[in-house]
């Protein structure tokens, strides 16, 4: 009796092993699946940025090479410089950088002061508005586009940089005052009442409590935005006339040859590396913030 | 430095008009006797309420008088009733072409590219290691400007010396066949779109779905498990309808964005029979052509394409759309 006993359970330990290491097996095996994918697809997505590094170094005549090389001989570094020269470049990025760091400013403290408001605050009809600002971003852009042009045509202000950064001090867009609304719905009253206590008004409160807790949500549409107005390339387009005057998105459109002028390509894969250079700092450097910030939107609607 | 100034000082004049109509609102409201937290939040809003009024609202409504007039910008517009649109649905020999490419264009891109960026947020969901990574290198793409992305993939389109063509060389050589002339081929246009498309969004569609995938509570697959379900089954039946919300957002997102591609479309000049999306179209009628009326006529239609479709979308939400709130 004693011996069948000692039996079963030496079995059962030998099958609970037994089991335990075919799902580890099958784990495993699952796990390796899952990296072969997903480094494949890794791959496959770098291709096109390692091709476009490749090509911005290559001298032009190298570039229709059959095969393709993909280590070029010669490294033609000063494509970067003769791209760079060959159009006003420097001056193409000073109009971006106060494009961008004006509208990103005028839309982070914009958005900010709205979000407190429907965050905060209980007024009639609050909620209503609140659902007419989230059905505004399903507005195609075009059909404003129109009669935007026509407004400011009428103000005088096309081929200034006004139509590009004034709009943004109007709360900045639906979705940055949605996502630092979301953001400001977890922060707890009770600093707030507290300094209220204290005799602070509301402003003092927005700036000195609120502001500071909600950085990451500040952060996170500081780099939405700053995305989109380095990238931006249809408002430009349409408002900006003089060559001088174009950023560099619009720089890199008129360097894409003509009827009579092929394009440069080294030139081109050139820029777009540089144009992609900030854009990428900017994201490892905030990576966190960022994708917590789409996260949050994404999720909570 | 003459060019930055003067927006710099209208800049600062509109920032301080829209802080003083909020001060104006506050102490209006409160003269009238709206309560001191009402009067603070309608105040607060102002911004996006006077932003609203002027970029949204009233643009609306121009641009569908506008749609019914004939406007070249320096004359004022006249009214010609149905005539733009009767115009663009019989006689403009571009707008079957772009409907069909934008509809057939949003309709493969957007569920392709929320299937793949689902797939890859399950793998890197199970704790693999240097998930980091991975996800910075999903993401790339989506963050890269559109103007770098058109001008990358038209030379990877190539169809003489693109990195893309040169791969595909040896296998069409099997067939006695020459590669694809994606660009200039108005068969292969839609193609070479969508895969364009599938590379810059899958990124940030993953990141959202990493999210969603986390946010499924663990006590629903442990139920599963003791029921017997197998990975399959659960990924069936409690992985995707809890995500379904997300799902639908994407949907709705994507099939916004998709039908108003304009950047990427812009920059590769594909053949001009093929590669005019709606967008493109609406550029050209309104800001090289100056037909202010007929490109609104256009918009409005894209517009209501859009709305249609959104309609669509929501009205089938009900029936695959799982709220676990709704249900409680």
């Amino acid at each position: 009796m004693a011996r069948a006993t000692q039996v079963s359970t030496r079995s059962r330990a030998a099958m609970l092993i037994e089991w335990r290491s075919s799902r580890y097996v099958r784990t495993l095996m699952v796990q390796t699946l899952a990296y072969l994918v997903v480094t494949a697809g890794a791959v496959v997505l770098m291709i096109p940025f390692a091709w476009m590094l490749s090509s911005s170094l290559k001298p032009l005549d190298r570039i229709f090479v059959e095969p393709p090389e993909w280590i070029p001989k010669p490294i033609m570094w000063r494509n970067y410089i003769d791209a760079w020269n060959a159009l006003p470049f420097t001056r193409f990025l000073m109009n971006t950088l106060f494009v961008t760091l004006l509208g990103m400013g005028a839309g982070i403290f914009s958005s900010c002061l709205v979000a407190y408001g429907f965050a905060r605050f209980r007024f009639p009809g609050r909620d209503v508005l609140f659902i007419v600002l989230l059905s505004t971003m399903m507005l195609p852009y075009v059909v404003t586009l129109i009669p935007t042009f026509v407004i400011w045509r009428n103000l005088g202000l096309i081929n200034t940089y006004d139509p590009l950064v004034l709009g943004a001090l109007f709360g900045g867009g639906p979705f940055f005052v949605f996502l630092v609304r979301q953001f400001m719905l977890t922060i707890p009253m009770e600093m707030e009442e507290a300094a209220r206590m204290d005799g602070a008004n509301t402003f003092q409160i927005f700036i000195r409590i609120m502001l500071p807790l909600i950085r990451p949500a500040m952060l996170a549409v500081g780099i939405f935005s700053f995305q989109g107005y380095w990238n931006d390339f249809l408002a430009p387009l349409i408002y900006l006339n003089d060559l001088p005057k174009y950023t560099m998105t619009l720089g890199m459109f008129f360097f894409l040859g003509g009827p009579n002028e092929p394009p440069r390509w080294h030139w081109l894969m050139a820029m777009s590396t540089v144009i992609a250079i900030p854009i990428l700092a900017v994201f490892f450097l905030a990576q966190r913030y960022f994708i917590e910030g789409i996260a949050l939107t994404g999720i909570k609607g | 430095m003459q060019d930055y100034l003067p927006t710099f000082i209208r800049f600062l004049a509109v920032a301080s008009g829209i802080g003083l109509t909020m001060a104006a609102v506050y102490t209006g409201l409160r003269a009238l006797g709206v309560r001191g937290e009402a009067a603070t939040g309608y105040a607060l809003i102002m911004p996006w309420v006077l932003g609203f009024l002027i970029w949204t609202a009233f643009p609306i409504f121009a641009s569908l008088y506008l749609s019914f007039t004939n406007y070249n910008v320096i004359q004022p517009p006249t009214w010609i009733g149905l005539q733009n649109y009767v115009r663009i649905f019989t006689k403009d020999i571009d707008f079957w072409p772009a409907i069909r490419i934008t509809i057939l264009y949003a309709f493969f891109s957007v569920p392709l590219g929320i299937a793949g960026s689902l797939l890859v947020a399950i793998l890197l969901s199970t704790n693999i290691r240097g998930l980091g990574v991975y996800r910075t290198i999903y993401y790339l793409p989506s963050i890269l400007p559109a103007v770098a992305t058109a001008l990358l993939w038209r030379w990877l389109f190539n169809p003489d010396a693109g990195l893309l063509n040169n791969l595909l060389r040896p296998i069409f050589g099997l067939f006695d066949l020459s590669p694809p002339n994606w660009f200039g081929n108005p068969r292969y246009v839609l193609p070479a779109f969508i895969i364009i498309s599938l590379w810059g969004i899958a990124g940030s569609n993953m990141v959202i779905f990493l999210a969603a995938l986390k946010n499924v509570p663990r006590h629903l697959y442990e139920a599963a498990e003791i029921d017997g379900a197998n990975a399959w089954a659960r990924f069936w039946s409690v992985t995707l309808p809890m995500i379904t919300p997300v799902i639908f957002l994407q949907l709705v997102m994507g099939i916004i964005g998709a039908l108003q591609i304009f950047t990427v479309a812009a920059f590769i000049r594909a053949t001009p029979a093929a590669g005019k999306f709606m967008n493109i179209l609406i550029y050209q009628a309104g800001f090289q052509q100056f037909r202010m009326g007929y490109a609104s006529a256009l918009a409005w239609i894209l517009f209501a394409l859009i709305l249609a479709l959104t309609l669509l979308v929501f009205r089938s939400s009900e029936a695959w759309v799982y709220y676990e709130g709704a249900r409680r």
